[in-house]
């Protein structure tokens, strides 16, 4: 595990990794195991249909059919809980990457080997990548199978759709706060810079729907293209994928040119 | 001989407004133990760290082995060794693992002379660097400099934190790869500790290069201060205008003096007395940066007379 910097950053977040899992699983767990008792709750649907739309948007997108089983993990998970979570995860990895080590001071010892500073930026950013997508991984398993323990009818497709949209999401988010990170050189500016960003895109999508006004600008939230296109219900929307990750590829590629031209700070 | 190891044109640094260096010119020659002297704050590690291509040149160039800093980071870095001021180690790791990390980055190593090297300087790889006290971090950080048998191997203060008796083996370890043909360029602002290592030294002060000197000539030229005690009162005449002799002082069964270059006069007019202790008070770099240039100016005075 100590054979490059990818590794490396992986096997310095084993424990961290470790938890993270452990939390992910008893959220999965706990969401699922509410469902039963929300299905056999007379009245919900049509609660949920009479609401006004602004409460539908804050809610959630897929609202009308809230105790079907894609309805439910939508509203309860996927709207908003499982981007926190993600978003958390993967913004701390890449703020962690290039400005962690630089606030700890490894970064001279790092770069006193023969090792080009684009090349420790790509294989730190892939090892963030690389964690992501395992979370998501271990996030998809625990929903499968909570999903099958409570007889909840949802296929693991959709499942897998929903959950790579996340994890593609959040490492958009990753990626800038890595990249704000090689701007800056300092963590917490590229953390909370990061956050605010996600914060407030998430808010641009959640009214653009209700506010007409702001309709067209909602494409330029990740969320846009996060929820959308209801990868619980109908698949992952290949466009829509593409987008996220070629903005986090385009991201990374931003981190590689600011920390290529930057002093390493002491 | 003759080889430039590292050359410095012009070389300046300044952050924002602040200085670092400025319009260094420097040369370091294949084989040298080359000392870079300065109060804290003079611009050595900056130097440094232009040099490692970590920070990048307000003005000028630098050159390694023949290389551009800039263009030539990355082969730099594969036939340079160097230790950091005040090294960040990873904590989560033990030394041994931390250096298998660096090993593999830099593509192997030699176990066998990496472990001779931690025996020399008494190191224990076995526990985790969060554990262990500044002086052991400072061995393991001396290890990844030097484990590689690199040709150039730059320390920025390598001895501090280190006891005596650790730096006691570095020096020697110095020694011998200097022998071997390595080339050192070390930073200090400790004198004593530059004139056991070095054969050159240059003095940085304020951001520029005050002077370039063969560590003999420097230690001619450096500035001590004596105390002697005598078993009885002296009179002052039996050392007045002695060579070399200065701001003397004598009250009573004790004599204070600044001597630059031989004590050799001093010390035979002192033995016509019964001599209890001598002591050498520390002299401050600063102090011995006022006496030098002050010779200079005479120097250039005498020759301008002349």
């Amino acid at each position: 595990m100590l054979r490059n910097v990818f590794l490396k950053t992986l096997r310095d977040q084993r424990v961290s990794f470790f938890w993270w899992s452990a939390g992910v699983i008893a959220l999965c767990l706990f969401v699922v195991a509410y469902y039963p008792s929300v299905t056999r709750t007379p009245g919900l649907t049509e609660f949920f249909e009479e609401a006004p739309d602004w409460v539908k948007a804050f809610v959630g997108e897929s609202i009308e059919d809230y105790t079907s089983p894609a309805g439910y993990l939508h509203g309860e998970l996927f709207y908003m809980m499982a981007p926190i979570l993600f978003l958390i995860f993967a913004i701390s990895r890449g703020s962690g990457a290039i400005a962690g080590e630089e606030g700890k001071g490894t970064l001279d010892l790092l770069l006193a080997n023969p090792l080009p500073r684009w090349r420790v930026v790509l294989e730190k950013a892939a090892s963030m990548a690389a964690a992501t997508f395992c979370l998501g991984v271990v996030f998809w398993g625990a929903l499968a199978a909570g999903a099958s323990a409570v007889g909840m009818d949802i296929g693991l497709g959709p499942l897998a759709s929903a959950v790579l949209s996340c994890v593609l999401t959040a490492l958009l988010f990753g990626a800038l706060a890595l990249a704000l990170g090689c701007l800056t050189g300092s963590r917490g500016r590229a953390v909370g810079v990061a956050a605010a960003m996600a914060v407030a895109t998430f808010f641009l999508n959640s009214l653009g729907n209700v506010v007409s006004g702001l309709r067209l600008w909602r494409k330029l939230s990740p969320f846009y293209y996060y929820v959308e296109a209801q990868p619980l219900k109908n698949g992952l929307n290949g466009v829509h994928a593409l987008v996220l990750l070629s903005a986090a590829l385009a991201l990374v590629a931003l981190s590689v040119v600011f920390f290529q031209r930057r002093d390493v700070l002491v | 001989m003759g080889e430039v190891v590292i050359r410095t044109e012009k070389l300046t640094k300044f952050y924002g407004r602040q200085r670092g260096v400025v319009d260094l010119n420097l040369e370091v020659l294949r084989g040298e133990v080359f000392g870079f002297l300065g109060p804290n704050g003079a611009g050595k590690t900056t130097t440094i760290r232009l040099l490692m291509d970590l920070i990048r040149p307000t003005r000028g160039r630098a050159e390694v082995l023949g290389m551009d800093t800039r263009t030539g980071s990355v082969e730099i870095r594969r036939r340079v060794g160097y230790l950091p001021g005040e090294p960040a180690l990873y904590e989560n790791l033990t030394g041994e693992e931390l250096l298998q990390y660096v090993a593999h980055l830099r593509g192997g190593a030699d176990w066998g002379y990496l472990r001779r090297l931690a025996d020399r300087l008494d190191c224990d790889l076995s526990r985790r660097v969060k554990t262990l006290s500044r002086g052991n971090r400072q061995k393991i950080a001396l290890l990844q400099a030097f484990f590689h048998r690199p040709e150039l191997i730059i320390m920025d203060e390598p001895t501090s934190g280190l006891d005596p008796l650790v730096q006691h083996e570095l020096h020697r370890l110095v020694r011998e790869a200097g022998e071997e043909g390595t080339t050192f360029f070390i930073s200090s602002h400790n004198l004593p500790e530059v004139e056991v290592m070095c054969d050159r030294v240059g003095i940085i002060r304020e951001g520029s290069l005050a002077a370039v000197d063969e560590i003999e000539a420097l230690k001619r030229k450096a500035l001590r201060r004596l105390e002697i005690h005598f078993a009885s009162p002296v009179p002052s005449e039996a050392f007045s205008g002695l060579p070399g002799v200065r701001d003397l002082s004598v009250e009573g069964k004790t004599l204070t003096c600044s001597v630059t270059g031989s004590v050799d006069a001093l010390i035979k007019a002192a033995s016509r007395f019964e001599v209890l202790n001598v002591t050498s008070p520390e002299v401050t770099l600063e102090e011995i940066f006022m006496e030098y240039y002050r010779e200079g100016q005479n120097g250039m005075r005498g020759e301008g007379r002349a």
